[in-house]
């Protein structure tokens, strides 16, 4: 217990240190000798090229938010860049695709979304508990088979995942369940990956000596892992949190075989509906779907960037 | 790889010093499988099981019985023992699929972890302030579904639609973004698009935990801010850049979606155009033989081909290091 | 410490607990595919991928009708959000596993593929009684071996759309109706910029192939095994025809499916094309208006040596699948929906059933200056030439996409594309299990 209280005052401290550091490195970027200052024409070009690349990253999103108000004949009749009918007629516009779009989904749009969340947050919860338990055990302890698991593991981050969806299909049809929510969430919170990531923080952040300590202190090692290890891996599960939630809010092709029920489906199987139809011209429609549908994701991004932004630095130094 | 073996060194010496080590080994065994359990069965559900399933079928091929022109009603399945890994070794389509995969991942994968790693730098080199903006809006296109990505890009080639090909075309230059030799390169466009921010926020993160004394001792010996750049800052992402390297050539090897989506608007990328789409496709029957078997042997021999390109890559990194 | 072990655990076991949750709320529907029958009551599932789209009467609210009046069959349907091939995968392992709807939607070019895949259900003796309903064209189609697999839903014949305004604008005052003349009117529009043809190579394995076939089939069964000729008179014709429009650019490539197409279109650039009936609503979609009420359908002319026959591109069956329990229901539910003639023609479909007139609706005439194009279409499905389809047609329509796109660029001619079509459809026979004589 005691271990584990030293350990979360060293780490707040530790926290509070690196950020007074920060403001130190800030500030002290800021008022530079003059001689150590850029010169004007490095600073122009680092301008040039950080706006040019600003352009080039968020010009597509921009394009896409402009055609999601159009009608199919406007997105090739129209100026491009920007919208085809004056801003007064913009809301009908955009209720037109809007309705398109429900229309399309069969009023399951938001439904979808809403699922796509659950598939997503439940996996990456989950899968990343359990990549960040294996990894700390494969880091911290000798157990028969370790090697072999370890080598598997990382063998299957070669396996196409996408490949596998028909054997799976089969063995959670087995296990009866095909067409339930599982079926999607158990096979997207296994990552070789997030496992990879898992093992690393694990080696590379968790002193051998701290669990030592606490093993002296009696804690047991459920309690080890929860209260102290855990704690120590936070910025990395976020990290490998974000991995499972992206990669699940993509994935379709999983969904598709798995799911037949509309009230099961996420919103990336609607979107890869209209795509695949050829049929379906209503490109307008399509790009609002697109929008709504990565929203959400967008949002827990923005909300959520002082975390991953933290645990990609862990990452990025230890990795 | 070598952290892998420092543990198991701990591990030895640990048990070495403790009177009763083999208890403690068994603990240590039993405690580490306890770890491993959840992890374990999950990955055997979906992993292991089904690849063990893959490798059994690949031995197999899906063919009609009880004669008749459309056969009996019923396809079974045939042990043809190698016979559809000789398919997809002899097969021209295959190793066109794996050449055009081997090229963009030589092409996209260094261009993309370059412009990553160079836009870190300049957004940590501190010359321009109020980065948040910046680094977000790199960031956003990750966000974006495969998908949806190469949809709103091939909207983006189209002569009809795109503001980019009809401004190209104002000003006197007329590209075709389907053309021959450039369609690989629209494709590598799409997945640096979305991968560029990404990677770069792992430079960054690098980067800015490098310790300011650095500079400090740097700037005071004299150097530039690009000789900071390359002695310092270079060599201190190493580490982040290899791995970064290492998950793109994986994920460019599996390269599905963005040819996928492109072949609706030109035909003549054809279903086996990455091996990816060949095994797809090749399980639903668009493709001859189709089935489960045969495309599982592309599967396998796809992951085959990846594990030598990862391994070969590891013992160039290795090597590189080394000197 | 404690308390904060405490909630750790709590908040694990919430995780656990939602996903028992999740697990439960997802077993009442895990079911969806068993036909259950309760106490005299019969479930039927059905599958398909119709379009769903805004303005059209909604496949949910067509079952629902069925529903309110036979409370003793009681039908669910689902949308399948993917391409044909990949529902058929679906419906491949759902069938292995027991899960399949009773009911899929399975096009007419897939349906010996989806018989030889064992996916299918001899329903003849249910069939017969309802065979009146339906064009004898279509209704054969749904049959494999003279056997009867589920009803047919709607149909594709060939026509032809133009722009008649713009037709007499350039002084071609009717459609051609022989080779040379239309030929020698795309070299008169071309000149104006204008095209009075299109040559789509995404649509190649079923428009080319479809027109092809109009002359005469492909695929013939001798005792037990396949005679194959895909390069036969009908698609020499073919390939000479669109050869000539290609190498004088006096045709449009734009692939069908692509923006570029809706564009040309659109900027009145393409004013005649071949068209699958069900093109119709998507046609008028794409062009945005422009020419809307001077468009016209047309029969084919004798463009191919064939008097003018016509061949088929799409349409679709409903198929009744292997473990269905309740045939004679599905059946009698099929019968019905697929006589639903306005609420399926609101679908963009022309349906196969003869029981109701289908009538144009007004926005389709007032697009296609006043005609009554649904007769237009009818016309044509009684001047289709017999086609059958191969087991694995997918495969062959796929490879002649790809080398038709090669025709576009002068990397490759029209003709490859049926030699291409005849090894393809000869490997993939055999690669079956199948025996083919040559």
């Amino acid at each position: 217990m005691s271990t584990a209280e030293a350990i979360d005052k060293e780490s707040r401290a530790a926290a509070r240190a690196r950020k007074k550091a920060d403001k130190i490195r800030d500030k002290h970027a800021n008022d530079l000798p003059r001689s150590m200052q850029p010169s004007a024409l490095v600073k122009t070009i680092t301008i040039v090229v950080l706006v040019f690349a600003l352009i080039y990253f968020l010009f597509p999103i921009y394009w896409a938010i402009i055609a999601s108000t159009k009608t199919p004949s406007q997105m090739t009749g129209s100026n491009g860049l920007w919208f085809a009918v004056g801003l007064s007629d913009l809301p009908a516009a955009i209720a037109k695709n809007y309705g398109t779009l429900i229309g399309w989904t069969r009023g399951q749009f938001w439904r979808w979304v809403l699922n796509s969340l659950i598939y997503s947050g439940v996996s990456a919860l989950v899968g990343t508990l359990v990549a960040v338990m294996a990894g700390y055990a494969t880091a911290k302890f000798n157990f028969r088979g370790k090697n072999l698991a370890i080598g598997v593991i990382m063998g299957c981050m070669l396996m196409p995942a996408a490949l596998l969806t028909i054997p799976q299909y089969s063995i959670f049809h087995a296990m009866h369940l095909t067409n339930t929510m599982l079926s999607i969430i158990i096979p997207c919170c296994v990552s070789p990956f997030g496992f990879f990531l898992g093992r690393v923080y694990a080696q590379t952040s968790v002193p051998n000596e701290l669990l030592e300590a606490a093993r002296i202190d009696g804690a047991s090692e459920a309690r080890i892992f929860f209260t102290i290890v855990l704690r120590i891996l936070a910025p990395a599960m976020v990290t490998i949190f974000l991995f499972l939630f992206v990669a699940t809010w993509n994935n379709f092709l999983l969904p598709l075989m798995m799911v037949s029920s509309d009230t099961l489906k996420p919103v990336t199987l609607g979107l890869y509906g209209m795509v695949s139809l050829a049929t379906f011209t209503d490109r307008g429609a399509l790009m609002m779907g697109a929008l709504l549908g990565v929203l959400p994701v967008i949002v827990l991004f923005l909300g959520l960037q002082r975390y991953w932004q933290a645990g990609l630095a862990a990452g990025a130094v230890k990795g | 790889m070598t952290a892998t073996t420092k543990t198991a060194k701990t591990g030895v010496a640990r048990r070495a010093a403790k009177p009763k080590a083999s208890d403690a080994a068994k603990r240590e065994n039993r405690t580490g499988w306890a770890f491993m359990a959840p992890f374990g069965i999950l990955f055997a559900l979906v992993f292991i099981l089904p690849i063990i399933w893959a490798i059994y079928s690949s031995f197999f091929r899906q063919v009609t019985t009880g004669g008749g022109a459309y056969g009996g009603g019923e396809l079974v399945n045939k042990f043809v023992g190698l016979q559809n890994f000789q398919y997809v070794v002899t097969s021209g389509a295959f190793w066109a699929g794996v050449g055009r995969v081997v090229l963009y991942t030589l092409v996209q994968v260094p261009v993309m972890i370059i412009a990553a790693l160079a836009l870190a730098m300049l957004i940590d080199s501190y010359i321009v302030k109020h980065i948040t903006a910046f680094r977000l809006s790199y960031f956003l296109p990750y966000a974006i579904p495969g998908v949806v990505a190469s949809i709103i890009w091939v909207y983006l080639y189209n002569g009809q639609i795109s503001p980019i090909v009809k401004g190209l075309a104002a000003i006197g230059i007329k590209v075709n973004f389907f053309g021959d030799n450039v369609v690989l390169g629209s494709m590598a466009n799409i997945t640096t698009w979305t991968f560029t921010g990404y990677n770069m926020l792992i430079f960054l993160a690098a980067l800015q935990a490098i310790p300011h004394d650095l500079y400090e001792a740097a700037r005071i010996d004299g150097a530039n801010g690009f000789q900071i750049a390359m002695k310092i800052k270079l060599p201190n992402v190493r580490a982040a850049a290899l791995l970064a390297m290492l998950l793109s050539i994986v994920g460019t090897i599996q390269l599905f979606n963005e040819p996928q989506v492109m072949s609706i608007s030109d035909p003549s990328i054809s279903k086996s155009y990455t091996p990816m789409m060949m095994a797809l496709n090749t399980s639903q029957g668009t493709l001859t033989p189709g089935g489960d078997g045969p495309a599982s042997a592309v599967a396998i021999v796809m992951a085959l081909i990846a594990g030598v390109l990862a391994v070969v890559y590891t013992l160039v990194e290795r090597k590189v290091n080394a000197e | 410490m404690v308390s904060h072990n405490k909630r750790l655990v709590a908040a694990l076991a919430a995780v656990a607990a939602m996903g028992m949750g999740l697990a439960g709320c997802g077993s009442d529907t895990a079911n969806t595919g068993d036909s259950s029958s309760d106490g005299g009551k019969v479930t039927i599932t059905y599958m398909h991928r119709l379009p769903d789209s805004e303005g059209m009467t909604l496949v949910n609210d067509i079952v629902a009708k069925w529903n309110k009046e036979h409370p003793d069959i009681q039908v669910k349907a689902t949308k399948f959000d993917g391409k044909a091939s990949e529902m058929i995968k679906k419906l491949e392992t759902d069938v292995k596993s027991g899960e399949a709807p009773d009911l899929a939607q399975v096009g007419y070019a897939e349906l010996p593929e989806v018989f030889t895949k064992g996916l299918l259900q001899d329903v003849t003796q249910y069939a017969e009684q309802y065979k009146g309903d339906f064009a004898s064209g279509p209704y054969s189609l749904v049959q494999v071996n003279g056997k009867a697999y589920g009803l047919p839903q709607d149909t594709g014949p060939l026509v032809y759309f133009y722009n008649k305004a713009e037709f007499e604008k350039l002084g071609i005052t009717e459609v051609p109706q022989t080779a040379d003349e239309f030929i020698a009117a795309a070299k008169t529009a071309a000149a104006a910029g204008k095209y009075i043809m299109s040559y789509q190579p995404d649509e190649a394995g079923n428009m080319i192939s479809g027109l092809a076939g109009a002359s005469g089939g492909w695929y013939k069964v001798k005792g037990d095994s396949w005679v194959v000729n895909t390069e036969t008179d009908g698609s020499k014709a073919v390939a000479d025809f669109y050869q000539q429009l290609l190498d004088v650019k006096a045709v449009t490539t734009n692939p069908r499916w692509d923006p570029s197409f809706d564009a040309s279109i659109k900027d009145g650039q393409l004013i005649g094309t071949v068209a699958a009936a069900w093109e119709a609503p998507l046609f008028m979609t794409s062009s945005g208006g422009t020419g809307s009420g001077e468009w016209q359908v047309a029969q084919l002319g004798d463009w191919f040596g064939n008097a003018g026959k016509t061949g088929p591109d799409g349409g679709s069956a409903v198929a009744v699948l292997k473990n269905s329990k309740h045939p004679k229901e599905a059946m009698e539910f099929l019968d019905w929906f697929n006589t639903q003639v306005p609420d399926l023609v609101s679908q963009g479909l022309v349906p196969a059933a003869t029981t109701e007139d289908a009538k144009t609706p007004s926005e389709w005439s007032t697009f296609f200056g006043g005609q009554d194009i649904m007769k237009e279409f009818k016309d044509a499905n009684n001047n289709m030439g017999d086609f059958t389809y191969m087991p694995g047609f997918s495969a062959v329509a796929a490879k002649m996409n790809e080398t038709a796109a090669k025709a576009t660029d002068g990397s490759g001619k029209v003709a490859d594309i049926f030699s291409d079509a005849q090894t393809t459809s000869v490997d993939t026979l055999k690669n079956l299990g199948l025996s083919v004589s040559e």
